[in-house]
């Protein structure tokens, strides 16, 4: 490993230095000459028909210049995918409060809510579907579109697991738990809020900057809903301060408005969020209630798991079908069973929506199950890292999908070094013997298998450019985004460790539909492995015509080259820099430019039956977290916390450790304070006073590890991180809670009323804060 | 709308402006002077990303009306580089890998200053204290403190 030059090296991230200087332009940095600033008109109301919708009295407002309804799209603008369910504006009904139903573009800010407020807009409002559990009744309210197979409206998708026969199984083990958990709705809480700009072309086509993750899903739709040639629709991806799965869905909605009000106008167009508007409109981690039954032998061998789960979709299919899909092949955790029963069902409400966020499901799932692997090595009375390390996945096993585990397996080290490093056997001791008292101190692990990329959602490729211009500037492409992560810096590392140049010669550009290439989705962490190959193959590419160039001038062939820096050196020693080679190159008429792609193994799902091999590799990991309790108030101090990941090679460290420390600060807010509340469809935290973000006062020191199991697959042997580092958090943090206080709390946040009281302590919700967030400004 | 006039040293720089008087230090810095480093995540202090010094204090800009800052003293992200020379913190960010997004970064940088400025020797609870009022999604912060600390290091050998 260590004979890379920029792999697993100390290196500065690319775009560090503009985001220091302030110079880093977001999309809501962008004024342009002329530009008109456009709001949507949101619905207030969960659930109605639109019975008017008359736009015609903003076009009176001062200032206003267009306005926009889903009559100005193909198709009234019907768009999603796997379910074509989404409008870009409202068509017929409204399905959760602060849907937009029509958009102003205006001279200033004040006049686009002016137009908002002008137009005429009557409602019938129709009853909600507000509690999951009552979805599938048959006379609950109908929220999904109408459907042939004969089946609820409001069913989305059901995605199971199945190993042999549960019940059976059940009846031998000796003990048995049956237990529910819940885990709220979550705010992706980017500091970044939405936002997009349109500038009409002279051709009649637009260039759209959008705060995105994925740019030619952005473009697909807007050539759809726009009915425009390909040619004519251009969207690039500036920085984006932020997404973690939040930023596809609504600003595909957003940059499909901005585009068609830029050309009506002939104008740039931006439209971006205000906080309030954001957290009310933006979908959001599906919310679950999960049901478990685990059961095992006296020896403590885990024999048999069920999980029962339902997601909370909300008014949209969005992403959930794949979300709830990746919880199900999660939601046993990484163990061996000899049976295993899972199924998880997704429903529609009015709930908001909910989409893509950071772990997609299991997330949720590894919450459950690992807090019952936690009360079940209770029940046994086994320590919970004994009992994990008795019954988790290893190197060589079958799943309980029925994949066999071929290589990259470190979930064991994983546990080893988060015992060792937190000083476990010594704490579980102690504190489990520690006098009552007010201040009560814990110490708790969860573990972790995330399937790598896609896996079975879909096919799964990346291609990237590279090309050397004349004054010998490697320039870098990928289609997919780097919304924070560091991929555009593990990117560069990757072409410099092939071409064998210094990182500062290579340009790596932001996406762009008309310099990148098609790469699929920026999502389920596969920018590194997928992302990375193509990279990889790419450089390797130019690299064989450079080094043919090479040979060519020192007059020897490609074998007997050799590198020192960035220079060749032939068999007699005679040097050549890379920019005389890179010149040769074009004398000879070599093309200098070129492409690598990389396609994913194939997996193979059986959807229905629920067995096969649903990714080609798995992300292991360990936490553990050390909690201290104060129970009069019931909060909750994280003192310290421990990481261990296998993921695979790590490629970019600085970048690895900030996915480990920003995902575990994440999974902290999603244990202690986090829930986005819907009460009867109406969000009741509609801005960072009320919906609570862990601050440096909440986020301990974290100490990360990696174990850097190689992976065949994967570029220099990577795997991945941003997803797993959050995952395990939760459970990490409530199994070290309910072994600080003796109880358990199944439902997630554990704020203090549910630490004191061991219940929310809800007042009624109310619709204020959304209606007045929907009209400031 | 009756519109004021203000005074605004930005950066060691001055200007003068007219604006109607509803408006906010960070829409005039952004929207009037291109100075778009400080950013809006929030519009109601509870983020911090539109951090900015106000006579060396760090302040949210997006609740200082701008009539209140006239006559006075501010310094923005723009201002922290000498002569085309990033500032400490500005390096140390770089170099200890403070930054994901970016996006609140200009808002912890000013609040990091007004720190250092007042206490050149913090300890990390201080530190921390002193961004308790810039949220970060990204980073889980442990790498802004690494960052501020090697940054105040950096300043006392100055």
């Amino acid at each position: 490993m260590s004979t890379y030059q920029f792999v697993g090296k100390s290196i500065e991230r690319v775009d560090a230095l503009e985001k220091v200087l302030g110079t880093a332009k977001y999309v809501g940095d962008y004024y342009l000459p002329g530009m008109l600033y456009a709001r949507a008109l949101r619905s207030e109301v969960p659930h109605a028909r639109i019975v008017e919708l008359d736009v015609s009295p903003a076009l009176q407002v001062p200032g206003v210049k267009a306005v926009i309804t889903c009559d100005d799209f193909v198709d009234h603008g019907n768009f999603g995918f796997p379910v074509k369910d989404q409008y870009v504006l409202a068509y017929q009904k409204v399905r959760y409060v602060g849907e937009a139903i029509a958009a102003v573009a205006a001279e200033t800010e004040e006049a686009a809510l002016e137009g908002i407020k002008a137009i005429h807009l009557v409602l019938e409002p129709l009853p909600g579907l507000f509690d999951i559990d009552h979805a599938l009744d048959p006379n609950a309210p109908q929220v999904g579109p109408d459907r042939a197979d004969g089946k609820h409206p409001n069913f989305l998708d059901m995605s199971p697991v199945y190993k042999g026969n549960v019940d059976e199984v059940l009846k031998q083990c000796d003990v048995v738990l049956d237990l529910k958990y819940t885990t709220p709705h979550q705010e992706h809480a980017y500091i970044e809020t939405e936002g997009a700009l349109a500038i009409p072309t002279p051709e009649g086509g637009v260039v759209v900057y959008v705060s995105c993750q994925s740019p030619f899903i952005d473009k697909g739709i807007l050539q759809m809903v726009l009915g425009l040639d390909p040619a004519r629709v251009r969207t690039i991806i500036p920085p984006v301060g932020g997404s973690f799965g939040g930023k596809d869905d609504l600003n595909y909605y957003t940059s499909a408005q901005v585009a068609a009000l830029a050309l009506k106008t002939g104008k740039p167009v931006r439209m971006t969020f205000s906080r309030e508007e954001s957290m009310i409109a933006s979908y959001k981690r599906d919310a679950a209630h999960m049901h478990i039954q685990l059961g095992a032998s006296h020896d403590g061998v885990l024999r048999a798991c069920r999980a029962k789960h339902t997601f909370d979709s909300g008014a949209y299919a969005s992403q959930t079908p794949f979300t709830a899909w990746r919880g199900s092949i999660h939601a046993m955790g990484a163990y061996r069973y000899d049976a295993c029963e899972v199924e998880i069902t997704s429903v529609y409400s009015n709930n908001g929506f909910s989409g893509a966020f950071r772990g997609f499901g299991n997330t949720e799932a590894c919450f459950a199950i690992e807090q019952a692997i936690d009360e079940m090595a209770d029940a046994l009375g086994m320590d919970p890292i004994d009992f994990r390390l008795k019954n988790c996945l290893r190197l060589g096993d079958e799943t309980p999908h029925g994949q066999i585990l071929t290589q990259s397996v470190g979930l064991t080290e994983c546990l080893q070094i988060v015992r060792k490093a937190s000083d476990w056997d010594r704490k579980r001791t102690e504190y489990s013997r520690q006098a009552a008292g007010d201040i009560r101190r814990g110490i708790g692990v969860a573990a972790l298998f995330h399937g790598t990329s896609l896996g079975a959602e879909g096919i799964d490729s990346a291609t990237s450019t590279i090309e050397i211009e004349n004054d010998h500037t490697i320039v870098l492409t990928s289609g997919l985004t780097d919304y924070g992560p560091g991929s555009r810096t593990v990117y560069t590392i990757i072409a410099a460790e092939e071409l064998g140049v210094n990182m500062k010669r290579i340009i790596m550009l932001r996406p762009d539909t008309n310099t990148a290439i098609d790469s699929g989705p920026t999502v389920a962490s596969r920018s590194t492995m997928v992302g990375g190959n193509a990279v990889r193959n790419a450089a390797r590419n130019l690299a064989q015509t450079i080094n043919l160039a090479a040979s060519d001038l020192l007059k020897c062939s490609v074998d007997q080259l050799y590198r020192v820096g960035e220079d060749f050196v032939g068999p007699s020693e005679e040097v050549v820099r890379w920019d005389a080679v890179v010149d040769h190159a074009r004398d000879m008429g070599l093309v200098l430019s070129t492409y690598g792609k990389w396609v994913a193994p194939k997996i193979d799902w059986d959807h229905h039956g629920g067995r096969g091999t649903p990714y080609f590799a798995y992300h292991f990991a360990a936490h553990v977290a050390e909690v201290e309790v104060d129970v009069r108030i019931g909060k909750t101090q994280v003192l310290n916390y421990w990481a261990a990941h296998d993921s695979g090679t790590v490629i970019f460290p600085e970048g690895a450790y900030g996915q480990v420390y920003g995902g575990v600060a994440q999974g902290i807010g999603y244990a202690l304070l986090e829930e986005a509340l819907y009460a009867d469809g109406y969000l009741q935290s509609v801005n960072f006073d009320t919906y609570l973000i862990p601050t440096s006062m909440d986020v301990p020191e974290i100490k990360a590890t990696f174990v850097q199991t190689y992976f065949s697959e994967g570029p220099y042997g990577a795997k991945n991180i941003a997803e797993p580092a959050m995952v395990p958090a939760a459970p990490a943090v409530l199994n070290a809670i309910a072994h600080a206080i003796g109880r358990r709390i199944r439902d997630l946040p554990a704020d203090l009323e549910k630490v004191v009281l061991g219940e929310a302590l809800r007042k009624k919700g109310s619709p204020v804060s959304c209606k007045i967030g929907l009209k400031t400004k | 709308m009756q519109r004021i006039q203000v005074s605004l040293k930005v950066n060691g720089k001055k200007y003068r402006l007219e604006t109607p008087p509803n408006r906010t230090l960070l829409e005039v810095l952004r929207e009037d002077l291109g100075l778009t480093g400080a950013k809006d995540g929030c519009s109601s202090g509870e983020c911090g990303a539109c951090t900015v010094l106000l006579d060396g204090r760090a302040v949210n800009s997006c609740l200082v009306l701008i009539g209140s800052a006239d006559g006075h003293s501010i310094e923005t992200v723009e201002g922290l580089q000498k002569a085309g020379m990033p500032h400490p913190l500005q390096k140390a960010f770089v170099e200890k890998g403070a930054v994901q997004c970016g996006f609140c970064t200009p808002g912890m940088l000013m609040a990091a200053k007004a720190l250092l400025d007042q206490n050149p020797k913090p300890d990390e609870e201080q530190i921390r204290t002193a961004l308790a009022g810039n949220l970060c999604r990204c980073t889980g912060y442990t790498k802004i403190i690494d960052a501020v600390q090697e940054a105040a290091k950096e300043l006392r050998y100055e």
